[in-house]
C-alpha cells in the first residue's frame, strides 16, 4: 500500500496516495481543473496544458496531469493568472477548430468554451484560421469518421489504440498546426484498424464519431441509455446501449467496471443492428403443405404441446430431445433444462458447448473438479507468462486479449503460443510453436519431459496437492520419458530448442496462465490435449494462486452459464451428476415433482442426439437459438438426421439454415429485448437488461418454454419475473447460492458464491481442488496418431475456426453492415508453395472435397498456415465447412473434431 | 585588442581530421588514458571543480549533470551517453567546426564521460544535413575502435563502451534533449514530459547523460591538463572558452574561440574585422532564433551566461548575427517567428497555435492595424503565456527575440 500524503489544493486539505496523479487527485476531491488531453485510462500527455497549476517552491506553471503528489504539496489550481492562461489556451484551440456541432457526440471542448464564455465571439482574441489549414476528413473506415478540423490533437485516440487496446494503428502526420491523426500510413480504411472504436470512446470532441445512425442522435434529446452485457463472445463486456425511438443507435463500453473497463471490440460496439433487422421473425410460423404460414401463438403452442405429447406417448420419453442456447440467458436455459427433465422426462438436453469446450470442461472436471476458468480476466494483465494454446484470442476474445497485450507491452510478460496457424497475437509473442495439426499431445508430453529432466517440477506441490503424490507423478514421468525433444520434433515439426525454451519459461514463471481454446478442444483427442495441459500445470504447481491456473475463454456470452445452470445431458445445475440420486431428490422437492419422475440415466449429447435422430430413436426436437445446420459436424449426415425427425420446433430470432427443416418456428426476443443473467468466461454472473421491445409478436424464450410446459400439462412454476427464476437456480445450484439480482445491479459476481455475504471467488483452487478428495488428478496420456490422415486422394488437412468480424453461424453478426463491411466472404487459406503446386492464384474459386462432402470457396494464399494444411472460417453458409468435417467423437466429452479433416482441393 | 584562445579548436587546420595518428601526435587520447586510471567519481569532481558549463546554450553545470546521472537508479542495468550533435540553431556552426576538423576530440570526451558515469553504450545524434561531420565522425569512430579506444576492455582498463551514430532527419526540435531521446528510440519527434530528466530516465528508460559536442570537447582537456589549468581561462563563474560563430555584416564572418567574458565589441572589431560596410552597427541577434536582439548599448557587456541573463539577453549557442544600420530588425524577427511556426511539432496547444498567431501578428504589424503599439504589446503578452504554458523549450523561445526586439526596436516594428 502506498503511503498516504497530505497536500492542499486551493487551501483545501486533501489526503491521497503518494505518487498519485495530481489532476486525478483534484478531480476525485471535487476540484475540477479543466483538462482535455488527460484521461485516467491513459498515461499523461501534457498536450493541452489546460490543467496548469502553481505549486509552492516550484517554478512557473506546471501541468498538473504530469505531477505526482507529495507530502506537503501546496497547490494553487485557480487564480486570475491561471484562468487567463486557460482562456488563452482555449482561444488558441478555437482558432484551429471547426465549431459546427450536430449534437451527435459529447464534446468536452465545447463545454469548456461555454464555461469560459468563449462562445461569444467578442470574448475571443484570435481569428478563426482552420479553413486555411486544409484539414482533411477521413470517411474511409466502415465504422467511424475522422474530421481533422474538429480534432484538438490531444493524443487520446492514439493512446487509446496503443495503450488501451495494444493495437498501435493511429499516429500523427505532418507537423505543427497542420498536423492531424491518421490510421496506418494514411487512410483509416486502408489501415490495420479493426474497428474496436476505443478511439471514439475516448475522443473528447467530434473528431472521431461513429458512422452508424449518427444522423439520428442528439445527445440532449430523447436518448435512453441501458446497461447490459454484450451478446457476442464470452468476455461478458458491459455495454451501454443508446436507444432512440425504440431502436438501438449506439453502443459504448461501460467504464470502471469489470470485465472490460470500457473496452469493446468491433462486434460489441457495432454489432447491434441485427436486433432491429427487417428479417427478424415476428410471428409464429407453422409448416403447412411444405410452406410456412403465419399462426397465432395459441395455434403454434397447442400444436407443439400436442405433437410432443404424441411422440412421448407413441415412442416413449427418450424420443424427445432439446438443444438449448448459449446466446440466451441462464433463466431461459434453466427453464429449458427443466422442461426436458420434468416434462419430456429425460436428460436429452445439450447445447453448443458440446462442440466447443466440452473436452476442456471434461478434462478439468476430472482433474481439478471445476469446468471453468480458474482465474479472473484481470490476472492476464499481471501474469508474467501466458501459454496460449489453440486460441486465436485477439479475434475470438478481443477484450481478453487487451489484458494479455498490456502484460506484454507494459510489463514484458512472455506469451508462448501453440498454434498450427498464425494468429495476430504472434506479433506480441515470445515464442510461437507451430506443431502439425493434431500432434498436441506429443508436444505437451515433450514439454513435460523437459520440465522433468531439468528438475523444474514442484515436488512440494505434487506431494501436497496431487492425488497419489509422487507415485502418481512417477507414472507420468515414465510415460513422458520417450518424448525427448528430438522425438517430439520428429512428430510435431516444432524445433526442439523452441519447445525446450517454452517449457522452461512456463515452469519458471511466477504467475503463468494457460489460455486454451478450440484448437485444443475440437479434436477427437480434445480431452487428452487438455489433460496434458493439466498434467504440466499440476507437476509444476502453476495453479492455486492468484495469477496462475488454466482458463478456457468461452466463445459465446453465456456458454459458461448454460453449463452452470445444468443444461447438460450429464449434470444438473451446479455440475452435479444426473446420476446423483440425492441431488435429484433435492431438486425434485424444489420443483415439486416426484423423485421417480426425474430420469437418473445420462442423456444424449449434441451430436449423439442427431445420431439418434438418424437412427430413428429421437423423433421430435425442440431447438432454441441453435443452428445445427451450420454448426454441427458432418452436415450432410446432420441434414439426413434432421429430415428424419417427425416433429421439429425451432425457436430463434431469424430464419436460419435450420429453420427450413422445422415444423413450427417460434419468434424469440433478442438480447436487448430481455432481462436475465449470463455468466462469462471468468465465472462472473452479470445482468442482461431490456433496452427495446421485441418486434411483432416475438416473445422472450422463457415465456415460450413455460407456455409449452403448461400446455403439456406440467407447469414449470409460478414465475413473475426473471429474478424469480434466478432465485430457484440459486436454490438448486450451490455455486450460485449467494447471488441474487439485487447484488448484481452494479457489478458481476464470480461463482462459487455460497452465501449472501460471500463476495464471490476470483481465483479457484487456492486451498484445494474441487474433486471429491480435494486433490488434483494426473492423467498421463500417450500420443496417438489422428485417425483422419492425409493420403493421396485427400492430400491436405483442413483446419476451421473463427474470425473477428463474424460470430458463430453468423445469424447475428452478418446482419450488421459495419461488420460485413470488414469481412463478408468465405475463403480457404493455403500456403504459397501448395498454391503454386496446385496452380491456384489468389481469389480463385476452388472445390474442396472430404470423405463426407464438398463445398466451393475462394483461395487466399498465405503463410499463416503450414504446407499441407488449410484453414477456413466456419461462419459462412455459402461455404459451410461443416459439410466436410467429421462426427467421430472424443470418447470422453463427445466433442467433434472440427479442426482436422482430410480434403482435396481442385479447380472448378 | 583581444586574440583568440584556441583550446578546443587547437588542432583545427593543423591535423588531418581523418588521421587518428595526427590526433594522438597532437596529444590526443592522453585525457582518456589518464581518465581510465582515475576513479570515475574523481573525474566528475574534476569537471565539476573546473566549472565547465553546458555549451549547448543552457549553461548548466556539466559536472553536476554527470553527478546526477551517475547516481540515479543504481539498479538500472544500463546507462547511456548521448551526444547532442544536432546543431540546428540558426547562425550556429561551432560543433560542425569540431566535428569536421577534429572529430576525435569530442569522441574522446564522450568516452571519458561514459567512463565517469559507467555508461557502456553511447549515441551520437547528429544533424542529418551535416554530411561532412557525419563522414568525419564515422571514420573517427571506426579508427577509435581499431585502436582500442572504443569497444571491449578499452586500453586494457576493463571498461567497455560502444558508440553508435544516429542521424537526425531535419527537425529543429530534435535538438531539444528529450525530443532527441524520443527520436533516438525511433519515435516521432515529440517532446517528453519533464521530469523525469534524462539523468533519471533517458533513452530507453535508462539514466542518460546528454551533452553537447563543444561541452564534451572540453572534457579531455580538463582531464589531461587539470582543473586549475582550465580555470585560468574565462571568468570565475563561466570558466573556459567559448566558440562564437559570427555572421552578418562583418568583414570576417566565421568561428572564433575566445575566453568567456569578451564583449560583443571585441568580437566584432578585434576578431571579425569590424563592420563589413560603411554603415554603423545597428543590432545583433545573440544565440540564434531562440536568442535575443541587442542594440549598440550592449556592445561592451561581458558575454557570460550570467551577465547576459541579468541584462535580459542570452549567450545561447554562441551565434552572433550582426545587422548594420538600414537592415530590418522587423524582417529578422518575422523570419525567426515563421521559423518557430515551421518547427513547432504541434504536440502542445500554446506552441502549435501560438507560433502561428505570432507570425500572423507580425504580418499585421505591416498590414495596417490602427494601434500597432498595442498589437506589439499584445504579441509580447502572448509570448509570455506561451512561455509559461508550453511543454518544451520551443514554445518558450519566441519570447526571446520578440521581447528583446520590442525592447530595443519598438519604433521600427510599429512604424
Amino acid at each position: 500500500m502506498p503511503k498516504i500524503v497530505n497536500l492542499t489544493i486551493d487551501n483545501q486539505k486533501i489526503q491521497a496516495p503518494e505518487g498519485a496523479n495530481l489532476l486525478q487527485v483534484a478531480k476525485d476531491n471535487g476540484i475540477a481543473i479543466p483538462h482535455l488531453c488527460y484521461h485516467k485510462k491513459l498515461t499523461p500527455t501534457g498536450a493541452c496544458r489546460l490543467c496548469v497549476v502553481k505549486i509552492k517552491d516550484m517554478r512557473g506553471l506546471i501541468a498538473s496531469c504530469t505531477v505526482k503528489v507529495e507530502e506537503g504539496m501546496e497547490v494553487t489550481a485557480f487564480d486570475n493568472e491561471l484562468e487567463e492562461a486557460r482562456k488563452y489556451l482555449l482561444d488558441y484551440l478555437l482558432a484551429e477548430h471547426d465549431e459546427s456541432y450536430d449534437g451527435s457526440y459529447h464534446d468536452e471542448f465545447r463545454e469548456l468554451i461555454f464555461k469560459y464564455a468563449l462562445d461569444k465571439k467578442e470574448n475571443r482574441r484570435f481569428p478563426s484560421i482552420w479553413k486555411e489549414l486544409g484539414y482533411p476528413k477521413d470517411e474511409t473506415s466502415p465504422v467511424l469518421t475522422y474530421d481533422a478540423a474538429k480534432c484538438i490533437k490531444c493524443f487520446r485516440c492514439i493512446k487509446a489504440c496503443d495503450e488501451v487496446q495494444g493495437k498501435n494503428v493511429l499516429s500523427f502526420t505532418n507537423r505543427g498546426i497542420v498536423s492531424y491523426i491518421i490510421g496506418g500510413f494514411d487512410k483509416w480504411g486502408e489501415s490495420e484498424c479493426d474497428g474496436c472504436g476505443e478511439c471514439i470512446q475516448l475522443c473528447p470532441t467530434g473528431a472521431i464519431v461513429e458512422k452508424p445512425h449518427r444522423e439520428k442522435i442528439n445527445i440532449e434529446n430523447g436518448i435512453k441509455k441501458v446497461r447490459t452485457t454484450c451478446p457476442y463472445c464470452g468476455v461478458g463486456c458491459q455495454l451501454e446501449l443508446w436507444v432512440k425511438d425504440g431502436k438501438i443507435v449506439r453502443s459504448n463500453g461501460v467504464e470502471d467496471v469489470s470485465p472490460n473497463y470500457g473496452r469493446l471490440c468491433v462486434k460489441g460496439r457495432f454489432g447491434y443492428d441485427y436486433v432491429n433487422h427487417r428479417e427478424r421473425l415476428t410471428t409464429p410460423l407453422i409448416k403447412k403443405d411444405g410452406k410456412f404460414v403465419e399462426a397465432t401463438w395459441d395455434e403454434a403452442l397447442d400444436l407443439i404441446a400436442r405433437k410432443f405429447t404424441e411422440v412421448k406417448e407413441k415412442y416413449g420419453r427418450k424420443a424427445l430431445a432439446g438443444y438449448a442456447s448459449a446466446k440466451t440467458t441462464n433463466e431461459d436455459n434453466y427453464l429449458f433444462m427443466k422442461l426436458v427433465r420434468m416434462v419430456f422426462g429425460n436428460n436429452n438436453v445439450d447445447f453448443c458447448t458440446r462442440l466447443c469446450h466440452a473436452s476442456t470442461v471434461t478434462a478439468m472436471l476430472r482433474s481439478v473438479g471445476d469446468g471453468a476458468g480458474s482465474n479472473s480476466i484481470e490476472d492476464y494483465e499481471t501474469s508474467d507468462c501466458m501459454l496460449v494454446t489453440g486460441n486465436n484470442m485477439i479475434e475470438t476474445h478481443p477484450v481478453t486479449a487487451t489484458f494479455v497485450k498490456h502484460a506484454v507491452q507494459r510489463n514484458g510478460a512472455k506469451v508462448i503460443i501453440i498454434d498450427p496457424k498464425w494468429t495476430p497475437l504472434v506479433k506480441d509473442a515470445y515464442i510461437w510453436l507451430q506443431p502439425k495439426l493434431g500432434t498436441d499431445v506429443a508436444l505437451l508430453n515433450g514439454m513435460i519431459n523437459v520440465i522433468i529432466s531439468e528438475g523444474l517440477i514442484n515436488q512440494t506441490f505434487i506431494e501436497k496437492r496431487v492425488d497419489g503424490g509422487i507415485k502418481a507423478y512417477e507414472a507420468l514421468k515414465e510415460l513422458a520419458e520417450k518424448y525427448t525433444p528430438d522425438y517430439v520434433e520428429e512428430i510435431t515439426g516444432v524445433p526442439a530448442h523452441l519447445m525446450i525454451d517454452a517449457a522452461r519459461t512456463y515452469a519458471k514463471a511466477q504467475r503463468p496462465l494457460i489460455a486454451t481454446g478450440m484448437g485444443y478442444s475440437q479434436q477427437v483427442t480434445g480431452t487428452h490435449n487438455v489433460f496434458c495441459l493439466l498434467n504440466m500445470m499440476l507437476i509444476t504447481g502453476q495453479v492455486g494462486r492468484v495469477g496462475a491456473g488454466l482458463n478456457p475463454p468461452r466463445g459465446q456470452n453465456n456458454v459458461q452459464g448454460v453449463s452452470d445452470v445444468g443444461t447438460s445431458p450429464f449434470t444438473y445445475p451446479g455440475y452435479i451428476s444426473v446420476e446423483d440420486a440425492e441431488n435429484r431428490r433435492k431438486v425434485a422437492k424444489i420443483w415439486g415433482v416426484p423423485f421417480e419422475s426425474l430420469d437418473g440415466e445420462k442423456g444424449l449429447s449434441t451430436v449423439e442426439i442427431m445420431q439418434a435422430a438418424y437412427e430413428g430413436k429421437v423423433k421430435a426436437m425442440y431447438i432454441m437459438g441453435e443452428n445445427p445446420m451450420i454448426t454441427d459436424p458432418n452436415l450432410n449426415h446432420t441434414e439426413e438426421a434432421i429430415k428424419k425427425l417427425e416433429f421439429l420446433v425451432v425457436q430463434d430470432i431469424f430464419h436460419t439454415e435450420t429453420t427450413p427443416y422445422a415444423d413450427v418456428i417460434l419468434p424469440a426476443a433478442a438480447f436487448a429485448e430481455k432481462e436475465g443473467t449470463v455468466v462469462n468466461s471468468d465465472r462472473r454472473v452479470a445482468r442482461m437488461r431490456k433496452a427495446v421491445d421485441p418486434p411483432g409478436q416475438a416473445r422472450q424464450d422463457w415465456h415460450i418454454i413455460a407456455e409449452i410446459a403448461e400446455r403439456m400439462g406440467k407447469p414449470l412454476g409460478n414465475y413473475k419475473t426473471e429474478s424469480d427464476i434466478w432465485d430457484e437456480i440459486a436454490q438448486t445450484a450451490p455455486i450460485f447460492a449467494g447471488i441474487s439480482y439485487d447484488r448484481l445491479e452494479h457489478h458481476g459476481i464470480q461463482w462459487p458464491c455460497p452465501d449472501k455475504d460471500h463476495p464471490g471467488t476470483a481465483t479457484l483452487f487456492l486451498e484445494k481442488f474441487n474433486t471429491p478428495n480435494g486433490l488434483g488428478k494426473l492423467h498421463p496420456v500417450d500420443y496417438a496418431e489422428q485417425t483422419e490422415r492425409a493420403n493421396a486422394k485427400y492430400p491436405f488437412i483442413l483446419n476451421s475456426g473463427r474470425i473477428l468480424y463474424q460470430y458463430h453461424s453468423s445469424t447475428m453478426s452478418r446482419r450488421n453492415k459495419a461488420l460485413n463491411d470488414f469481412a463478408n466472404e468465405a475463403y480457404l487459406l493455403m500456403h504459397p508453395d501448395d498454391a503454386e503446386k496446385c496452380g491456384f492464384h489468389e481469389g480463385e474459386m476452388v472445390k474442396i472435397t472430404s470423405r463426407r462432402g464438398q463445398i466451393e470457396t475462394a483461395v487466399r494464399i498465405s503463410e499463416e498456415v503450414l504446407q499441407g494444411e488449410l484453414f477456413m472460417p466456419f461462419h459462412y453458409s455459402e461455404a459451410p465447412v461443416n459439410r466436410l468435417t467429421r462426427d467421430e467423437l472424443d470418447p470422453y466429452s463427445k466433442i467433434a473434431p472440427f479442426k482436422i479433416s482430410a480434403v482435396r482441393v481442385e479447380k472448378l | 585588442m583581444i586574440k583568440e584562445t584556441r583550446i578546443t579548436l587547437k588542432n583545427v587546420g593543423k591535423i588531418n581530421p581523418e588521421s587518428i595518428d595526427d590526433y594522438i601526435a597532437a596529444g590526443g587520447y592522453a585525457g582518456l588514458k589518464k581518465a581510465l586510471k582515475m576513479e570515475p567519481f574523481s573525474i566528475i569532481d574534476e569537471v565539476l571543480d573546473a566549472g565547465l558549463r553546458g555549451r549547448g546554450g543552457a549553461g548548466f553545470s556539466t559536472g553536476t549533470k554527470k553527478k546526477f546521472t551517475s547516481r540515479s537508479c543504481q539498479t538500472c542495468p544500463q546507462r547511456y551517453v548521448v551526444v547532442n550533435a544536432d546543431e540546428g540553431e540558426p547562425g550556429t556552426f561551432k560543433d560542425r567546426v569540431i566535428m569536421e576538423n577534429d572529430p576525435h576530440l569530442y569522441i574522446e570526451g564522450t568516452i571519458i564521460a561514459a567512463y565517469s558515469i559507467n555508461a557502456t553504450k553511447g549515441f551520437i545524434y547528429i544533424r542529418g544535413e551535416y554530411t561532412g561531420s557525419i563522414d568525419k565522425t564515422r571514420k573517427a569512430i571506426a579508427a577509435a575502435y581499431e585502436r582500442g579506444f572504443l569497444g571491449k576492455n578499452i586500453l586494457g582498463s576493463g571498461f567497455d563502451f560502444d558508440l553508435e551514430l544516429k542521424l537526425g532527419a531535419g527537425s529543429y526540435l530534435c535538438g531539444e534533449e528529450l525530443t532527441m531521446l524520443e527520436s533516438l528510440e525511433g519515435k516521432r519527434g515529440h517532446p517528453r514530459i519533464k521530469p523525469p530528466f534524462p539523468a533519471e530516465k533517458g533513452v530507453f528508460g535508462a539514466p542518460t547523460l546528454v551533452n553537447n559536442v563543444e561541452t564534451l570537447s572540453n572534457v579531455p582537456l580538463i582531464i589531461a591538463n587539470g582543473k586549475d589549468w582550465y580555470k585560468q581561462f574565462g571568468t570565475e563563474r563561466s570558466p573556459g572558452t567559448k566558440i562564437f560563430t559570427i555572421s552578418g555584416k562583418v568583414k570576417n564572418p566565421g568561428y572564433y574561440e575566445v575566453e568567456m567574458g569578451v564583449s560583443l565589441r571585441e568580437l566584432i572589431w578585434d576578431l571579425a574585422g569590424g563592420m563589413s560596410g560603411d554603415k554603423p552597427f545597428k543590432a545583433a541577434l545573440l544565440g540564434g532564433a531562440a536568442g535575443t536582439f541587442v542594440d549598440a548599448s550592449m556592445l561592451d557587456e561581458r558575454m557570460t551566461y550570467d551577465n547576459l541573463r541579468e541584462k535580459g539577453a542570452t549567450l545561447g549557442s554562441g551565434a552572433v548575427i550582426v545587422l548594420e544600420e538600414g537592415d530590418s530588425v522587423y524582417d529578422m524577427l518575422y523570419n525567426c517567428l515563421r521559423f518557430f511556426k515551421h518547427e513547432s511539432c504541434g504536440k502542445c496547444v500554446p506552441c502549435r497555435v501560438g507560433t502561428s498567431m505570432l507570425a500572423k501578428g507580425t504580418e499585421k504589424l505591416r498590414n495596417g492595424v490602427p494601434d500597432k503599439r498595442a498589437l506589439l504589446d499584445q504579441m509580447v503578452h502572448e509570448s509570455e503565456i506561451m512561455a509559461a504554458t508550453s511543454l518544451c523549450p520551443l514554445g518558450q523561445s519566441p519570447i526571446l527575440p520578440l521581447k528583446s526586439a520590442a525592447r530595443y526596436f519598438a519604433e521600427e516594428l510599429t512604424k
